[in-house]
């Protein structure tokens, strides 16, 4: 099966290699997700039923309310990924974005 | 809240692993659109719309000015990379569980593929260019392309993947844009009893069923070019006791006789073709009514009267996602499309329909930006015979 899409793929970025990377990021943060929710299972079933097997971990399907505390998780977990992204955005909500805004702090306490 | 897909027989199964991994990419699409999507029109308020004006001397007019000067604003470029990058991980995170099972999958559905409705392929069909030119919306092998016999990867692959890309707005059995037209049809015209029904691009049927059940008494038929896609929609249908007479066709000439249809719909079909294809498609559907009946297409809507910053938004799709025709379609007069198939100007129907699913989470009121169905309607273009 193709694993690529036909097609020119975009780069958006100066240096098309931080498109790459950022591409490299997100499977990474995927991956600890997907462990994150392994191990989730994991601790539930041993608070369940204090025993484990291979079976019962690949078995386990969350309940709406376990599923629930996941997708809770998840939110938090991207947010926290994606924490310079949010602060960009806070940082053009305060004009803070060019380095003469710095040096002007930088003038302030030396002076 | 989580909104889960109906386990219905012919829907791939996934491992844990596989159903975290996808998880993860539906709750990043969802924080994409919308905790970090509506950012973009901050920074382009605060920061490119005035560099725009300064250099210039005039504000933006249309949705190119603002992606001229969107494009160097890091912010966007970073939000862009992510979406971009979500749904390639959306494809890879289906496509590698379905590839897993895929022999199971095509003994299911053999055995599914014969009771009330039916299945009629045509390997001869050529694929258009519009469809081979580049994969559509980065599914890789896009509607058509077969990895071996009986291939029923692609609606598999699709059945699952849509679910994601709608962060499950489309409800439990992917049905929304059916669901929503057919509602809206019974209400808005409760005396119309169409008994003969053609859905036109029907990928893997999610759209099709619900005038199975609007209109119990009707014969329904559905197609679409894809084989793959053909061979699981069948089986869906025949699994969820629904009957749907499937056959591979190009919307654009059909082998259907004149006049056979009282309803002609399409569910987000037109942006997938071509300016020739389109023309084709709506002459196709005004010989293919019977006098005095509808054809009605399900779309985003037209970027006509919209300010230059939503229609930047919408348009990402264009450049980002392989749409190469959906800015194109968007800026099209849909009355002179109407008119130049056959149809009365009069007839021409340009509306927004309310989402029949109305659990829908979150929506941002946005349509697109990587928030499908985020503005909790739908656009209908339509006309009468």
């Amino acid at each position: 099966m193709a694993k690529k899409a036909k097609g020119k793929k975009p780069t958006f970025f100066v240096d098309p290699q931080v498109d790459k990377l950022m591409a490299i990021v997100m499977a990474l943060a995927g991956e600890v997700s997907v462990l994150r929710e392994r191990l989730d299972t994991v601790e539930r079933l041993v608070e369940n039923k204090g025993l484990l097997t291979r079976h019962e971990i690949e078995a386990y399907r969350p309940t709406e309310q376990a599923a629930e505390e996941r997708e809770q998780w998840r939110s938090q977990y991207i947010a926290r990924v994606l924490r310079v992204v949010h602060e960009e955005l806070e940082a053009v909500e305060r004009g803070e974005t060019t380095p003469e805004s710095y040096e002007a702090a930088v003038r302030v306490v030396s002076s | 809240m989580i909104y889960e897909q109906t386990q219905h027989e012919m829907l791939p199964r996934a491992t844990h692993d596989e159903q975290a991994r996808q998880n993860f990419v539906q709750s990043l699409k969802l924080h994409l659109a919308t905790a970090v999507s509506p950012g973009n029109k901050v920074v382009y308020e605060k920061r490119a719309r005035p560099r725009f004006e300064r250099e210039h001397k005039r504000t933006p007019q249309d949705r190119h000015d603002v992606r001229r000067v969107m494009k160097d604003e890091p912010y966007y470029q970073t939000w862009s990379a992510l979406l971009r990058t979500s749904q390639e991980m959306m494809w890879d995170s289906v496509a590698t569980s379905v590839e897993r099972q895929l022999p199971e999958l095509i003994t299911r559905a053999k055995a599914n593929g014969k009771t009330s409705g039916s299945l009629t392929l045509n390997p001869s069909m050529p694929i258009p260019a519009y469809h081979t030119a580049v994969d559509i919306h980065c599914q890789p092998g896009a509607y058509h392309t077969e990895t071996g016999a009986d291939d029923v990867a692609a609606g598999a692959i699709y059945d699952r993947a849509v679910h994601i890309y709608a962060m499950g707005r489309m409800g439990p059995m992917n049905d929304d844009l059916g669901a929503s037209l057919a509602a809206h049809v019974k209400q808005q015209y409760p005396n119309f009893r169409p008994s003969k029904v053609l859905d036109m691009g029907c990928s893997v049927g999610h759209s099709t069923i619900p005038y199975v059940d609007t209109y119990p008494n009707a014969e329904v038929y559905a197609i679409e070019i894809g084989a793959p896609m053909l061979r699981y929609a069948h089986a869906r249908a025949e699994a969820l006791g629904k009957r749907v007479h499937f056959s591979q066709q190009n919307a654009e000439h059909t082998n259907f006789t004149d006049g056979s249809f009282d309803l002609i719909v399409s569910h987000i079909l037109l942006h997938e073709t071509s300016s020739a294809a389109i023309r084709n498609i709506i002459r196709e559907c005004h010989r293919l009514l019977k006098p005095g009946g509808m054809m009605l297409h399900v779309e985003v809507p037209q970027y006509h009267g919209m300010d230059p910053y939503a229609s930047f938004i919408l348009d990402w799709d264009t450049y980002n996602n392989n749409e190469p025709f959906w800015g194109t379609l968007h800026d099209m007069d849909l009355v002179e499309l109407a008119t130049g198939g056959g149809f009365a100007q009069e007839t021409v129907i340009q509306t927004a329909i309310p989402s029949a699913f109305k659990m829908a989470r979150s929506r941002t009121g946005l349509f697109q930006g990587g928030d499908f169905g985020g503005g909790g309607e739908w656009f209908v273009f339509g006309a009468v015979k």
